[in-house]
């Protein structure tokens, strides 16, 4: 069988809970498991292979781009990992079946509690960096989700999120390292990378390298100066601190020491930082843990302290050094779990942790007592107790080493310092508890637990003495294998034995014990000295943090970001302006070389009035009306330009539009304040405004002049030499709108569908008020609807609609075509509306603008589709000439049905847009009230 | 002549970009049709300037380049559906924030200390 | 009809929003819904033909009227700007079936609207002719314009006034530059001007430049580049759901234009015009992300918070627009479509939240509990994994892609700081958040509001989508970098037709 079932099986098992949602509670346990165990199982029938010091493997490529593939690897760390994960799991569900109470929802647990398991399996079992990093962060985002298990206690979602935040960081940095190891060594592949050792340590990526990893491996592990989020994740349920915070997801950095040892490893850096955090966390963990008054908030401690105990192993460099490690990781999660076990059982029985009230309990729990003094002074390395093994080792190793040099012996001695700490809290916690007179008004009067409440702590403990006893027995090949895969060369020889003879390690041993028990006899002097420093809760001190970044945050954004239109405009502006005059100082000549057109009167004239009235719209944009005309002059010129410039169906076009316009701005107008104020910003910002205008003008100016001066060769000749063989008409513009760049023109009336659709959106229950009165407070005239004017353009309309027809007919071949025919008929209809108002229309004129657009639209659209019949693509055009009697000669072009679509969409557009506005003056408007 | 042109094209978009740094919506939305005039104007003008040669095939063998003048007039469209819109939302605007400022808070009458305070708060 | 099948992506939406808006076939709510989804079925169904077509034979390009390139407008269709199409109209099914649950009808022209929108988007990813780009972007404009306000309320005017302000803005600087770019060459098919880029004279070069140049800042303001990216938080945020969810691949309009014209045309081989872009792109990309966190960090509500998370991977796309390198424009078409699909679900995430949560809506302050506590907050979490980039979704993937490229262009000094901080500022923004909104919640649920079938459906297809992207990583990685093959050698082994000689 695969080794991918060592961990498909339990992500099988997350969805056991899921499935039985019954309130059995043993059978959830029984079948949550099962699969557990099944792959408990398949790993003992690897242990031959992997104690030869086979690696088995499993592979499938996944994205190979990225060197992110399906790999897993199973040696000799990875099984020793995965008997802690998979064992130390199994006994927590059976632990928490019996911790967890009636309101908890078990299943939930449960499925959290797998969906762990498989991540932390993954991290071990991973042969693949990228996929590794991917476990390493679901440990963080499922331990984020048992911590904050109980969301209802505030501390419990305070410690989820700083547990989150700062492994999640460190998840992002050991991403880094991962990378740039992968980068470096050319391979993704875990096997691979480790034999390339020197690749690594030669490049000169290899400082960053570390650094990153450290950090990753320093955040998991609680490492000082990060190691202040482990006690707040005590918050969770005791099985979980039992499982992540004692054999688990604490020991994952660790595990990353151990398993890039070969690569990373083995240079001054490392042994320098490794060893030196490793040392301060050992320290400082032991010695805040013999003030804890919390049970739990002092295993975390000394939890902390181990770990910092394990990191010191690994940095001090020697091959033993490593050994002891990786023999202590093993040691740790087997007393630690059971005394995170024993804890959770009195805090069970006894309704609290609080040393100061929990106090000779060995009455009420003698059982419970005994399993938890054997582990504690397993914790303390004490002899016979496998805590004491690995300790021994420490000793024996801080002797032997020179990572600082001249200063090494400082390592030794505070070594047997920590010792000396952890035998104090240790006593601590036996003593305070279990003896050290009565209990204190406990909530509920202790008891043994339920029997099989028992059984994990029983188990570990045991574990905990046969491995004392018999070292090399029970642990011994799993230790060989496990360093070997941690070393990858031949171990030294060493001895797993009680013991050594007579030598400096047992006296510091020695030293250490008895030391601690005068420490702890005299602690009154300790506590005192410990009161001095007010002791500041690091869960508060994160939150603060957090807030001030946020609150900074607010402050720069609103600095930025002050939700003011001009602003953003003027940033547009001088961005554009930026980009398009950078390369304009290259530029020798503003004028290129081609012949000018002479300077002819009128159009001096003309440049005259435009400047002038822009000006004037300028100046007069306050008083509306006023800045209105004058634009229109502007439009005027623009048109006549247009026409001067050969260009007869822009003229009209434009013209069409502007009266369009023109009037659409006049009955807008009539909502609007007449008035604004002259001055709407400070001088300062006027003139500002007015230099960057100024600017940008000239830089266009600049552009258009240059444009004009230099020779274009355009592909237009091709239009003009296929207007009339290709497209059937001699006006070569609309030729282009119809025929060539067709799609151009369906797009355009499109937009004018769509502003007409959102015009009627925007005017749809629009809360205006008709004013009273104009701005000088004159009253409007009562008689909306002149006759005279009603007559006149009644008799117009006929011959409005007339000259449309005609200008769209000769669209193709002479200036004209369907959008200013369409302009132009509706401005006819439009002058009904102002002569007669818009119920007197609405009553004659009974079309559904919206039917026009769609229509319009629709015919353009199927014109285009009709030459799919023909298997041409879409718009291909057809055109013919026939010949009448009487008639004469005439052309047919499927372009003018396209055309004639256009027009349908310019009428319907342009009478929904103003026949609605009109609609808004009608009598059953309320009036603003004065 | 070119010159002539070129300076018009530069006036109006002086004038346009002047009038869309304004605070209230109506000379916003001069400044943009403003604008709109010097980009026809300006995008007419890629094509250079020629005097009587309609694009309108008559055997002549000179001609004014019909692209540019097919562009303007999409631009055209475009640029009244767009101005058509815009104004409307300034009515929407000034309806619903009854104001008629870009950024709908009440500061229709601009007084010096009022503004310099504005500014002292964004800072 | 599979000739005409580029075409047909442009006339499919175009040709539904027609139909429904015949006054007699749109008076009925139900058969407008049942026809736009018929619609965009088709819709999804002819792109991911032609996306297939595409593959299997190469480049297809489509010349309308019959007219060939450059004289006529051309359909420039690859795998990247089909990948872009089938993007866009899945994520079009997704919203309009979210709207069934009630939004479609706050208000009239919805689903019109949304396909005009749709044919606007379509049309700019696969028109070959700038100026038609141009028109196909006001078409878009256009159409989100007048969605923006879809429902009323003060909130989405104001929001709309500045947004169609600026673009009005972007659209006349979008003119000036196709004026200079024809000035100076006289030509406007994309392909043609590849070809021309490198034979121009040498003041035509500088003018090409600056209208390239200008070009910045329009698609910049349509991608949200800083320092013209403000609009984008407000007028997300102010949107109706469905239609800040549809604007998700908005933004991307702009990164897909900055690929084709400042790669494609003034790309590698545009001799002296060759990347004028990148030095723009790179610093502003860069801080571009580091303005998104800030406003992460400071967003007080869900939908805000998305907003700025969309800035974020807007910067992110810029910037491997800059780097210039095939792993990184790989690496970019993976995460546009991840970010696109991950924004689209928290924004709809949101409405649902804030629907059930009365007046606190989606701001993070304690409020009573939402009224399907378990199933949001199970859709929340997997939604901030996506966005923060955690595994096992597809943020990371795109991540990884994202730092493994920059590392390649020995880039990665300037890049990872922002990419990694931003990520960790959305990790600790989006747990407080989801702790506020779900945990910490207070008294007993007045909302009875219970998310509608339509609702979770369409959450649920973009939810499989996500999950798919990880699961067909590999598939998926592979089209990207045929994709980013596209980007760079846009117009190869082309051939035009000959110039006809007067």
């Amino acid at each position: 069988m695969s080794i991918i079932w060592l961990i498909l099986l339990p992500t099988l098992g997350i969805f056991i809970p899921l499935l039985c949602q019954s309130n059995n509670r043993n059978m959830i346990t029984s079948l949550t498991a099962m699969l557990p165990v099944a792959s408990f199982i398949l790993l003992c029938t690897y242990t031959n292979q992997v104690f030869s010091g086979e690696e088995l493997r499993f592979f499938i490529p996944w994205i190979s781009s990225l060197g992110l593939s399906l790999s897993f690897h199973l040696d000799g760390l990875a099984y020793l990992f995965c008997l802690l994960i998979i064992g130390i799991g199994l006994l927590v569900i059976l632990y928490a079946r019996y911790y967890l109470s009636d309101e908890d929802n078990m299943s939930k647990f449960y499925c959290l509690l797998m969906f762990f398991m498989v991540a932390m399996l993954g991290v071990v079992l991973s042969n693949n960096l990228i996929q590794l990093w991917m476990f390493w962060e679901l440990t963080s985002i499922s331990s984020f989700l048992l911590i904050s298990f109980w969301s209802h206690k505030t501390e419990a979602r305070k410690g989820a999120r700083m547990a989150l935040t700062v492994t999640g960081s460190g998840g992002l940095a050991l991403l880094g390292a991962l990378l740039l190891i992968g980068h470096i060594t050319g391979t993704y592949e875990l096997n691979e990378v480790l034999d390339k050792a020197n690749l690594i340590h030669a490049s000169d990526l290899y400082t960053p390298t570390l650094i990153l990893f450290l950090l990753g491996a320093f955040t998991k592990s609680a490492q000082f100066p990060f190691h202040f989020w482990l006690p707040h994740a005590m918050s969770a349920p005791t099985p979980v601190s039992a499982y992540l915070h004692s054999a688990t997801m604490v020991k994952a950095g660790v595990f990353l020491m151990a398993r890039f040892y070969p690569v990373m490893a083995g240079t001054e850096q490392w042994f320098i930082i490794v060893s030196l955090t490793g040392m301060i966390t050992m320290l400082i963990g032991a010695y805040v843990a013999l003030f804890k008054h919390d049970l739990k908030g002092l295993l975390a401690y000394s939890t902390i302290s181990h770990l910092g105990l394990i990191t010191l192993l690994f940095g001090l460099g020697t091959q033993l050094a490593a050994i002891a490690g990786v023999f202590h990781i093993i040691n740790h999660a087997v007393f630690k779990a059971s005394l995170f076990m024993a804890a959770g059982i009195i805090d069970h029985e006894s309704g609290t942790r609080d040393m100061r009230k929990l106090n000779g309990l060995w009455k009420y729990m003698p059982y419970t007592a005994t399993l938890a003094m054997v582990a504690a002074l397993s914790m303390a390395g004490v002899p016979l107790l496998n805590g004491f093994l690995s300790k021994e080792m420490l000793f024996a190793e801080t002797l032997s080493q020179d990572t600082l040099g001249a200063l090494s012996w400082f390592i030794p001695l505070l070594s047997t310092l920590a010792g000396m700490l952890a035998v104090a809290y240790s006593l601590r916690f036996i003593h305070d508890v279990f003896f050290n007179g009565e209990p204190i008004d406990l909530p509920r009067t202790p008891h043994e637990p339920p029997r099989y409440m028992r059984v994990p702590v029983e188990i570990l403990v045991v574990a905990c003495i046969l491995i004392g006893l018999f070292p090399q027995f029970i642990v011994g090949d799993l230790l060989n294998a496990a360093s070997s895969a941690v070393l990858q060369k031949p171990l030294p020889d060493f001895s797993l034995a009680i013991w050594h003879g007579l030598n400096f390690p047992l006296l510091m041993s020695t030293i250490a014990i008895i030391g601690g028990s005068i420490l702890y006899y005299k602690r009154e002097v300790l506590f005192e000295f410990k009161e001095q420093f007010l002791a500041e809760d690091a869960k508060y001190v994160f939150e603060s943090r957090i807030q001030w970044i946020v609150s900074k945050a607010v402050q720069i954004h609103k600095f930025f970001d002050n939700d003011s239109l001009q602003r953003y405009i003027l940033c547009l502006v001088i961005f554009a302006l930026l980009l398009v005059s950078s390369p304009l100082l290259e530029l020798l000549d503003a004028g290129g070389d081609e012949p000018r057109l002479g300077l002819s009167w009128l159009a001096i004239f003309c440049a005259t009035i435009l400047f002038v009235s822009t000006i004037l719209t300028v100046i007069w944009s306050h008083q509306r009306l006023k800045s209105i005309l004058a634009l229109s002059v502007v439009g005027l010129i623009v048109s006549i330009t247009f026409a001067y410039f050969s260009a007869p169906d822009l003229a009209l076009t434009q013209l069409s539009v502007e009266v369009v316009t023109i009037i659409l701005f006049l009955s807008a107008l009539f909502f609007l304040p007449q008035q604004s104020p002259v001055i709407d910003s400070p001088l300062s910002t006027v003139v500002r405004d007015f230099i960057i205008a100024l600017l940008f003008g000239s830089v266009i100016g600049t552009i258009c002049y240059a444009l004009l001066t230099r020779p274009l060769d355009s592909i237009s000749t091709f239009f003009l030499e296929n207007s009339l063989t290709g497209g059937g008409g001699t006006n070569a513009v609309n030729v282009i709108l119809v025929d060539f760049r067709g799609f151009d023109t369906l797009g355009e009336i499109t937009v004018l569908g769509i502003a007409a659709l959102g015009i009627f959106k925007l005017l749809a229950k629009i809360p205006l008020y008709l004013p009273r009165t104009d701005s000088t407070g004159r009253a409007w005239a009562t008689d909306k609807h002149p006759v005279l004017l009603a007559l006149i353009s009644q008799s117009l309309l006929p011959l409005a609609l007339l000259v449309s027809a005609f200008i769209f007919l000769r669209g193709h071949n002479m200036p004209g075509g369907g959008f200013i025919a369409g302009l132009i008929t509706a401005v006819a209809f439009l002058q009904q509306y102002i002569a007669h108002g818009v119920d007197w229309m609405a009553q004659r004129l009974k079309i559904n603008y919206q039917l026009l657009i769609a229509s319009g639209l629709f015919i353009a659209t199927c014109t285009g589709l009709g030459s799919f019949m023909f298997d041409r693509p879409f718009m291909t055009t057809w055109f013919d000439h026939f010949h009448l009697p009487w008639v004469g000669e005439f052309e047919l072009a499927s372009a003018m049905i396209f055309d004639l679509g256009v027009y349908l969409t310019v009428v319907g557009a342009t009478l929904l847009i103003l026949a609605n506005l009109g609609k808004l003056t009608t009598s059953e408007r309320p009036m603003e009230d004065i | 002549m070119e010159l002539t042109y070129a300076f018009c094209v530069g006036a109006l978009s002086t004038g346009g970009v002047f009038l869309m740094l304004r605070a209230q919506t109506f000379p916003v939305i001069l400044g943009l049709t403003l604008l709109s005039y010097a980009v026809n104007l300006f995008l007419f003008a890629s094509g250079r300037l020629v005097i009587n040669s309609a694009a309108i095939l008559n055997g002549s063998e000179h001609y004014a380049d019909p692209l540019p003048q097919a562009l303007v007039l999409t631009a055209i469209v475009i640029g009244f559906a767009m101005s058509a819109f815009a104004l409307i939302l300034a009515m929407r605007a000034r309806a619903d924030l009854s104001s008629d400022h870009v950024d709908g808070n009440d500061v229709e009458n601009y007084k010096p200390g009022k503004a310099i305070k504005r500014r002292k708060e964004t800072v | 009809m599979l000739d005409h099948l580029p075409v047909s992506l442009v006339l499919i939406p175009l040709l539904a929003g027609i139909i429904v808006l015949f006054p007699f076939i749109g008076n009925n709510t139900n058969r407008i819904r049942s026809l736009s989804l018929l619609f965009s079925s088709l819709l999804l169904i002819s792109s991911i033909k032609l996306f297939l077509v595409v593959q299997a034979e190469g480049i297809f390009i489509y010349a309308l009227g019959d007219w060939q390139a450059p004289y006529g407008i051309t359909l420039y269709v690859d795998i990247f700007s089909s990948l872009l199409c089938v993007l866009t109209s899945f994520l079009l099914i997704c919203v309009q079936i979210y709207s069934f649950a009630g939004e479609d009808t706050q208000g009239q022209y919805y689903h019109p609207l949304l396909m005009f929108q749709t044919m606007g988007i379509i049309g700019a990813f696969l028109t070959g002719d700038i100026f038609n780009l141009f028109v196909f972007f006001e078409v878009l404009l256009m159409a989100s314009y007048a969605l923006v306000i879809h429902g009323g309320g003060k909130k989405k005017t104001q929001a709309n006034l500045h947004y169609v302000i600026l673009n009005l803005a972007g659209s006349a600087l979008f003119l000036f530059a196709l004026g200079i770019l024809y000035g100076t060459f006289g030509s406007l098919n994309m392909v043609d001007m590849q070809v021309k880029v490198s034979s121009l004279t040498e003041d035509q070069t500088i003018l090409a430049k600056a209208g390239a140049l200008l070009l910045v800042s329009v698609f910049g303001l349509k991608s949200a580049l800083l320092p013209i990216h403000f609009w984008l938080t407000r007028t997300y945020s102010a949107s109706p759901a469905t239609v800040a969810a549809f604007f998700a691949i908005m933004t991307k309009v702009g990164i897909y234009s900055f690929w084709r014209v400042h790669t494609g045309i003034f790309g590698n081989d545009a001799g002296s015009l060759a990347n004028i872009a990148q030095d723009w792109l790179t610093p502003l990309a860069w801080l571009t992300i580091i303005a998104g966190t800030i406003a992460v960090l400071a967003s007080q509500t869900l939908r805000v918070l998305t907003a700025n998370l969309v800035i974020v991977s807007a910067g992110s796309l810029l910037l491997m627009v800059a780097l210039n390198t095939h792993m990184a424009a790989t690496a970019g078409v993976y995460y546009l479509i991840h970010s696109t699909l991950a924004c689209a679900f928290m924004f709809l995430l949101a409405d649902l939240i804030i629907k059930q949560r009365g007046k606190a809506e989606d701001r993070f302050v304690i409020s009573r509990p939402v009224s399907q506590s378990r199933l949001l907050s199970l859709l929340f979490f997997f939604a901030a994994l996506c966005l923060i980039g955690m595994p096992p979704l597809s943020g990371f993937i795109g991540k990884v892609f994202i730092l493994k490229a920059s590392l390649d262009a020995e880039m990665a000094a300037w890049v990872w700081p922002p990419i990694l901080i931003s990520s960790l500022a959305a990790m600790i923004v989006l747990s407080r958040a989801g702790s506020t909104i779900f945990w910490r919640a207070k008294g007993q649920n007045s909302e009875q509001y219970q998310a509608q079938f339509s609702q979770l459906f369409a959450i649920s297809l973009l939810g499989i989508a996500l999950v798919s992207m990880v699961v067909f990583g590999g598939p998926l990685s592979e089209i990207s970098s045929q994709a980013a093959d596209n980007i760079f050698n846009m117009g190869h082994g082309i051939k035009l037709v000959e110039k006809v000689d007067a």
